[in-house]
């Protein structure tokens, strides 16, 4: 399992505050897969939306990757994100936090590969 | 008092109340996976969440105490669609073979899934995080059905103190419940109480199954079966058929005997007999260590999960056990050596005997090593309450229309004396009303004992019941403890030695019998359950049997004029009586 640290204060600047920056997809799914990983040490396992939410969100994001994500892949990720809000502790409510972040600047990066028309 | 508001309507409810505790108040269940009260306010399953005004975040209603102006909702979306979410990921994790799972029709999980309309295709359901299944003698764990909820653990460690299950979560990615890990449940400690499968919201953790022996026993053309009952067994059976909790045991004893024999059992016997005959053998017993000075206090044996409980963790009791063998045992070795060849014509080795029980430590006991005489086991198969409704149900016998079935043979003659086994407090008080009258030697002005009765039970973790009895100027301490905790304290008071016991009543599972790890499942509150269930015992004892002390049972009289000669006898002893030994397990 990957430990490397990641600079998650410079990561969530460049996410705000670089809101039109392009990422293209490529990159933005890269590092929130980075920024997830990251967390997986953080996971104390109790509450079922941040142990297995995050897991499943890990699994829609490798949709984006091998290029198999639909319309649906992206709501299940926003409902996901959203029930991280139902989290017990910090850790899966910052996740939650931090991907809503990214949903609120990149859904048009997201969005864009899924779109049916 | 707290004022605040849930949906829209303004209550108040007392400071420190629990969000899910005052939408109860107001008729509004919040459903919940994990939750157990008492033992289990941990939040892990996050169904239970509402919204709460001004907080960014849902909050879990089991334990969040609400605060004065709270404003609360349980049904917004936001509330509905997490509740949805979280049900989607646990079922994303869980193997769906609904049909065969030993919950039946009992899983909450099922049933949540169900009311929040869930689809799990969508979501990659059924792929289960771990396939493992950890075996035991009396209860299993199919690990592929866990839901992390850790209800059992909770029960292992408050409840029942063996702490066998534990959470692990090392890997809080990847965390599981289980006894230490690589350890079938026997070498872990377990004492096959079956608590934990009474709380498991979904069949991870159920009875080791005998369904398929006890089938391979009926089509065996060269077996005679014989089919033995507990008494708690006729204060549930029904509500597996749509009874209610506490229906009268007159409404469903005759139907019990009739499916019985539609399943094919060779002979119907009753264990209420036995428990007649475990007074005379126990009270014998006591009634000599009395006189002649020897140990006490006489612990009862009629609770194999306690008895491996003090096998296992309290090793330095094991003389204070009775040596009576519990009454399904006793009357699985009489029914082989004497009822069989003098009244089936059978040789006892072609004779089978199934147990009806309500508890899945019987299982256990069926197994242990010294459980046979001459070579030949004592009983063959246990089937739990929970099994032989499925059976019953996979024989297309439909229950409700059943006519009643009168048993004829003396080996289901009983006294409301055994009838009470199955409440806790039930074994005490048979034993005080035959030991009583024999050490008397008049009749007894009065059969209740309700000093010793365990039925207002009181909490989750059991509990103790004192009473001091005077008979025939003697003054007798007499106990009757159930619950592991229960039984830890009990342990602790012997131990100090502030008082002299002389008799204690033990039992594994809290409320005793009619709570038995093999029972059916109920969502009503167990308090509830057990004093329902007690109930209908005790009016049996007081409505429905003409005798209620065991030692005037004349089908008890009969056994020891044509086998056992007397209580305690050297017969008796070699079919009756036991011994026990430490046993060892791995700790952790």
């Amino acid at each position: 399992m990957m430990t490397e640290s990641i600079d998650v204060k410079q990561l969530f600047e460049k996410w705000i505050l670089d809101a039109d920056t392009k990422l293209d997809e490529k990159d933005l799914v890269q590092e929130i897969q980075n920024y997830l990983l990251s967390q997986h040490s953080e996971i104390c396992g109790k509450c079922t939306p941040c142990r297995d939410g995050v897991v499943r969100i890990e699994t829609l994001l490798a949709q984006y990757v091998d290029g198999t994500a639909t319309l649906k892949t992206l709501e299940e990720f926003e409902q996901l994100t959203n029930n991280l809000r139902a989290s017990r502790c910090s850790t899966g409510l910052d996740i939650g936090k931090n991907l809503e972040v990214v949903l609120k600047n990149h859904y048009h990066v997201l969005y864009s590969p899924v779109r049916k028309y | 008092m707290a004022k605040i508001t849930i949906n829209g309507t303004e209550l108040k409810v007392k400071n420190g109340t629990s969000v899910m505790k005052a939408c109860e108040s107001l008729g509004i269940r919040i459903p919940t996976l994990c939750f157990l009260e008492e033992i289990n306010e941990i939040g892990f399953c996050r169904i239970c969440v509402v919204e709460v005004e001004g907080e960014q975040d849902l909050v879990s209603a089991c334990n969040t105490e609400v605060t004065n102006g709270m404003v609360i909702k349980t049904d917004s979306q936001k509330v509905l669609d997490s509740r949805v979410a979280s049900l989607q990921l646990l079922a994303g994790n869980h193997k769906f073979d609904c049909w065969k799972c030993p919950k039946e029709g009992k899983c909450e999980f099922y049933n949540l899934l169900k009311e929040y309309d869930v689809v799990v295709d969508d979501f990659g359901g059924g792929n289960p995080r771990n396939t493992e299944i950890i075996p035991g003698i009396g209860i299993e764990m199919d690990q592929s059905k866990c839901v992390l909820c850790k209800r059992c653990v909770a029960v292992c460690s408050e409840v029942v103190t063996a702490k066998v299950l534990k959470f692990r979560d090392d890997d809080g990615m990847n965390p599981i419940v289980s006894p230490t890990p690589g350890l079938a449940f026997e070498d872990a400690g377990c004492i096959f109480c079956g608590q934990c499968t009474n709380v498991c919201p979904t069949g991870t953790l159920h009875e080791t199954d005998h369904i398929k022996r006890v089938e391979a026993l009926l089509e065996n053309p060269n077996k005679k079966v014989v089919v033995q009952v507990a008494p708690a067994v006729r204060a549930s059976l029904g509500e597996e058929f749509g009874y209610k909790v506490g229906t009268p045991v007159k409404e469903i004893q005759g139907k019990m005997y009739r499916a019985f024999n539609l399943l094919g059992f060779d002979e119907i016997t009753d264990v209420n007999w036995a428990a007649d005959l475990t007074i005379l053998e126990e009270g014998t017993e006591l009634i000599n260590r009395i006189k002649n000075g020897g140990k006490l206090p006489l612990f009862t044996s009629c609770s194999p999960g306690w008895v491996r409980y003090t096998e296992m963790y309290y090793p330095q009791y094991l003389d204070n056990l009775s040596t009576a063998k519990s009454p399904h045992m006793m009357q699985g070795a009489l029914i082989k050596a004497y009822y069989a060849p003098k009244y089936m014509d059978e040789k006892p080795e072609d004779v089978a005997v199934v147990s009806i029980m309500p508890c899945t430590a019987k299982k256990y006991e069926i197994s242990r090593e010294e459980m046979e005489v001459d070579g030949i086991r004592d009983v063959d198969a246990v089937l739990t309450v929970r099994e032989l409704a499925k059976l019953i149900k996979k024989r297309s016998i439909d229950f409700r229309r059943l006519e009643d079935l009168e048993l004829t043979n003396h080996l289901a003659e009983f006294t409301g004396a055994g009838t009470i086994f199955g409440a806790s407090g039930g074994v005490a008080e048979a034993a005080l009303r035959t030991v009583s009258e024999v050490l008397e030697e008049k009749p007894l002005d009065k059969i209740e004992f309700h000093m010793v009765r365990g039925a207002d039970f009181e909490s989750y973790k059991g509990f103790i019941k004192e009473a001091t009895v005077t008979i025939a100027g003697m003054k007798l301490n007499c106990a009757v403890v159930h619950g592991g905790a229960a039984l830890k304290e009990m342990y602790k008071r012997l131990d100090e030695g502030k008082k002299q016991y002389h008799f204690i009543e033990f039992m594994a599972c809290p409320g005793g019998c009619v709570n038995g790890g093999g029972m059916p499942i109920c969502d009503l509150p167990m308090e509830e359950v057990i004093r329902k269930r007690a109930q209908s015992l005790y009016d049996q004892d007081a409505f429905d049997t003409e005798l209620r002390q065991s030692h005037k049972n004349p089908s008890i009289t009969k056994v020891y004029e044509e086998f056992l000669k007397e209580p305690n006898s050297d017969v008796a002893h070699k079919y009756c009586h036991t011994h026990y030994t430490q046993k060892e397990f791995r700790k952790e």
